[in-house]
């Protein structure tokens, strides 16, 4: 698949599921995770399962979890879970110019996690409009369903798994940084975006390395979107 | 669980959802009230900014190691060096991602 444009090969649906197979890498060894973790906690593997089929959102669902077999208040539990994911708010917004009316976009919206979102803002503008919601649809419901899978397979045998193959949770999760990388070097065309880009992600690093791990990625990107703008203006008066 | 724990569970569940729908709804309207031809054209600028840098964001955050040792920080340059390389013959996405995960695993194993 190419990250220029490109027309489909085979029906939407199926190129979908192509493009998010290296999503499985990241997905499936932090579910196994989560599964073994949840069942750790005191939750069955049917409450397991269902956390992952509904709330479908890593970060929060480990705090979920932790926080709930620590007998934190159970409003605080909410709060605290939907404060991680606030960061969605900016995803549907930037998606929608390349969505259609179609009502099935709503349901769909489940489906928009952080790697969909990286994906689909890379592939939906290369997508004619009619090809769109199979490609999203191929994707995020591949995505979803190895989530849940692999969180079900955790909480069932996670930890004779991680016993015998130590390595699946130290070398599959390098996936996601690589693929992230494939779908935001083609941005780094100019200097303003290359520079952008490259504080968002030092940023990142650096505040995930202090122990903020949920806060990195909205505050790394908007100290990008920062440089952006100052950037910008100085090009605009001639300083840049 | 109990009855409380299922309603916290079903809260986020919603909370969640509305998150990712809600602001989708609120541009897919703010659009069609603009009635514009090209959509990227009449979405706010910040906006279109954060995309891109919420996604080098995520890449910075996955980049660093469960355990961030030496080994490992050298087994991410190489993997991101590799994946780079083959991206830039191929331009693609699955063929890079996959020699980026091959090349850690192979310098984590031999470390």
């Amino acid at each position: 698949m190419s990250t220029s444009a490109k027309s489909l090969a085979g029906t939407p649906w199926k190129q979908g599921v192509k493009d998010a197979i290296p999503l499985l890498g990241g997905y499936i060894p932090v579910a196994i995770s989560f599964g073994l973790i949840s069942v750790q906690s005191g939750f069955s593997v049917l409450e397991t399962v269902l956390i992952s089929v509904f709330i479908y959102a890593g970060a929060s669902q480990f705090l979920f979890v932790a926080m709930a077999a620590s007998g934190a208040p159970l409003w605080l539990v909410v709060i605290m879970t939907l404060l991680i994911n606030a960061r969605h708010v900016v995803y549907g917004p930037n998606l929608s110019p390349y969505l259609n009316h179609d009502k099935k976009w709503l349901p769909l919206m489940h489906g928009l996690t952080d790697q969909i979102f990286a994906l689909a803002h890379v592939r939906l503008p290369q997508l004619p409009d009619q090809a769109r919601i199979g490609w999203y649809t191929g994707a995020a419901v591949l995505a979803w369903l190895s989530w849940v899978a692999g969180t079900a397979v955790g909480a069932i045998a996670g930890g004779e798994l991680t016993r015998r193959w130590p390595l699946i949770n130290d070398i599959l999760p390098f996936a996601l940084p690589a693929l992230f990388f494939v779908l935001i070097v083609p941005r780094c065309n100019n200097r303003l975006w290359s520079l952008t880009i490259a504080l968002s992600a030092v940023s990142a690093v650096i505040l995930k390395m202090s122990g903020y791990p949920n806060m990195a990625i909205p505050l790394a990107a908007m100290s990008g979107a920062v440089l952006f703008y100052i950037l910008k203006n100085q090009r605009v008066l001639g300083v840049y | 669980m109990d009855i409380s724990m299922w309603l916290a569970l079903v809260s986020i569940a919603i909370g969640t959802y509305l998150l990712r729908l809600v602001p989708y709804l609120w541009m897919k309207r703010r659009l069609a009230k603009r009635q514009t031809e090209d959509g990227v054209g009449s979405m706010p600028t910040w906006l279109t900014i954060l995309g891109p840098t919420m996604i080098a964001a995520m890449f910075g955050t996955s980049l660093v190691p469960t355990q961030p040792d030496t080994v490992s920080w050298l087994a991410t340059g190489i993997g991101i060096l590799v994946t780079f390389g083959v991206w830039t013959r191929t331009r693609s996405m699955g063929l890079p991602t996959l020699c980026g995960v091959v090349s850690f695993g192979v310098v984590t194993l031999a470390f």
